[in-house]
């Protein structure tokens, strides 16, 4: 396949995430109403709870970092979920394309929108809380939300390999997924107050080392070597096994008819 | 000079396909148990049966949307299964329930399968406005798919279904559930393909009668296999299927009946004689 035939394909499904983006509701929402109810909470509990500011950052870190990596990877699991859902999704693999063509594009809207959702954010974090996101300057915010980004695609193609796996009933893993990272990435709390079977898993998370990374710049001591080329190669092969799962249940879809039950 | 093979559009052979559902009471169902089918290029070919016989199974082997556990199918001089990426370049399929993701529009749905097939810029634009033209969808080229008429739905996945300017189009029960005038102007649409294109068709219908009006040839297949394949007439004299004729007659139908030009056989029950018809130049059985 062409380059060219290559970035249309991409474009044809960041036009089609965008478009549907835009028109429903429910997008808004995971946008806008759960992300910012989750800042403020989470914000005021650390006010209850007399936190110091450097306590209440690294919380808060987590916070954002879990809207961003939920919202971009809904974004990733919705390349199949939504013709899924509007029983279309023969379609598209009828058509002359691959599965990187349809986590590529969708993963471009998801980065698009994790952009917009991070600077909502941080404006809020700052207005109500006074806690400076930017302050780690512009290398380290990007290079934080590279590891989110990185994060949501992998979770998210493997969301989508569990939907063409299963069929709908897969489709709770869209949501129920992100759960897991909150309780093992060190969200809310370092990975060392883990009981060491569930750190030793959280260090197979390559959100952990990009938290971690990111919030040195705030103080608080890394508890990793190079957290950001741990992060980026796990991501590396991670993302690589995703698309491997994806790919397989494809098949395993075409063969057991599947990809027809879930389609008109 | 070309070889016979090169000459068709579809080349199947024994293609068998058994499907197993459930993860813990494992069941089969048997749904091809080896198809042999040849369809020349330029030819309109239907699959006529009944639901459950297999059809759609078929259908979809040949657009590479199901893998066959046997047998081989050339479809475009291309395999099925290794050149599978190749030939979806070269073929699209429409069926009779579409459904298209429901807030885009009728343009949008067309211009993104469109780019899935490489189409950009201008040559993009005009292949929409001229299927949408073509499919007199330009009222509704800016209407939501979820509000449009079941007939209107059809007419968008035809419009859907020719945006690669396939030669090879598969079209699954397409005129199932329409009102029967949005059924003949489908059908008009259909051998329009052919005329215009020289489009190869292969389509599946439960109505001998739409197989009657646009199929070259077809095979009629049941519980996964073919029992019969000819043109029309002839398949409706082999296995007698065609438009039933129900009379009451008094005091019981007439001898010469059975063996009038048209009819293929009558039989009588509840004191009603029915009676399977073919058209005209069909000869019934001596």
């Amino acid at each position: 396949m062409s380059w060219r035939a290559d970035a249309l394909a991409v474009w044809a499904v960041v036009v089609r995430n965008a478009l549907m983006a835009s028109r429903n509701v429910f997008f808004f929402f995971e946008l806008l109403f759960w992300p910012i109810v989750g800042v403020l909470s989470i914000g005021l509990m650390t006010r209850f709870l007399g936190l110091t500011p450097a306590q209440t950052s690294f919380v808060l870190i987590g916070t954002i970092a879990l809207s961003v990596v939920n919202v971009c990877q809904l974004e990733v699991a919705y390349a199949v979920l939504m013709d899924v859902w509007a029983k279309s999704i023969k379609h598209q693999f009828l058509a002359p394309i691959g599965i990187r063509h349809l986590t590529i594009g969708s993963w471009l809207v998801g980065m698009v929108r994790g952009v917009a959702l991070f600077t909502l954010l941080a404006v809020l974090a700052w207005w109500a809380f006074g806690f400076r996101v930017f302050a780690a300057g512009g290398g380290p915010v990007a290079v934080f939300l590279i590891g989110c980004f990185l994060n949501a695609w992998i979770v998210g193609v493997f969301v989508c390999a569990l939907i063409t796996l299963f069929g709908n009933r897969a489709e709770a893993f869209a949501w129920a997924s992100v759960n897991l990272v909150l309780v093992l990435a060190g969200i809310y709390y370092p990975v060392s107050v883990l009981p060491p079977p569930a750190a030793a898993i959280a260090r197979a998370i390559p959100l952990t080392y990009f938290l971690d990374a990111y919030r040195a710049h705030f103080g608080f001591t890394s508890e990793f070597a190079a957290p950001i080329a741990t992060g980026l190669g796990l991501s590396v092969v991670y993302a690589a096994l995703a698309h491997l799962a994806f790919y397989s249940c494809v098949q395993r879809a075409r063969r057991t008819g599947l990809l027809l039950k879930m389609s008109e | 000079m070309s070889s016979p093979a090169a000459s068709l559009a579809i080349d199947a052979r024994e293609v068998a396909k058994t499907f197993r559902s459930g993860w813990f009471r494992p069941r089969t169902t048997e749904a091809l148990r080896g198809v042999t089918l040849e369809v020349p290029r330029g030819a309109i070919v239907g699959l006529l049966g009944p639901n459950g016989a297999g059809k759609t199974t078929f259908l979809s082997i040949l657009a590479t949307l199901l893998i066959p556990d046997r047998g081989s199918a050339r479809v475009l001089g291309l395999d099925v299964v290794r050149d599978s990426l190749a030939l979806r370049r070269r073929l699209n399929m429409a069926s009779g329930r579409p459904s298209f993701l429901w807030s885009l529009r009728v343009a949008e749905i067309v211009a993104f399968y469109g780019r899935l097939y490489g189409l950009s810029g201008s040559v993009l634009r005009a292949r929409v406005d001229r299927l949408i033209e073509e499919y007199e969808l330009t009222p509704y080229r800016r209407v939501p798919y979820s509000e449009l008429s079941t007939g209107l739905k059809q007419r968008v996945a035809l419009a859907k279904s020719l945006v690669n300017d396939p030669e090879l189009l598969f079209l699954d029960e397409p005129t199932l559930g329409l009102d029967p005038d949005v059924s003949v102007r489908v059908r008009a649409h259909i051998a329009a393909l052919r005329r215009e294109r020289g489009m190869t068709i292969v389509l599946t219908t439960h109505y001998m009668r739409e197989a009657e009006e646009l199929c070259d040839d077809v095979a009629f297949i049941k519980a996964g296999r073919i029992l019969d394949a000819g043109t029309p007439d002839e398949l409706k004299r082999r296995i007698g299927l065609g438009d039933v004729i129900a009379l009451r007659l008094e005091p019981t139908a007439p001898a010469w009946l059975a063996t009038a030009a048209g009819v293929l056989r009558c039989t009588t029950n509840d004191g009603w004689t029915e009676c399977p018809t073919c058209s005209v130049g069909c000869r019934p059985r001596a």
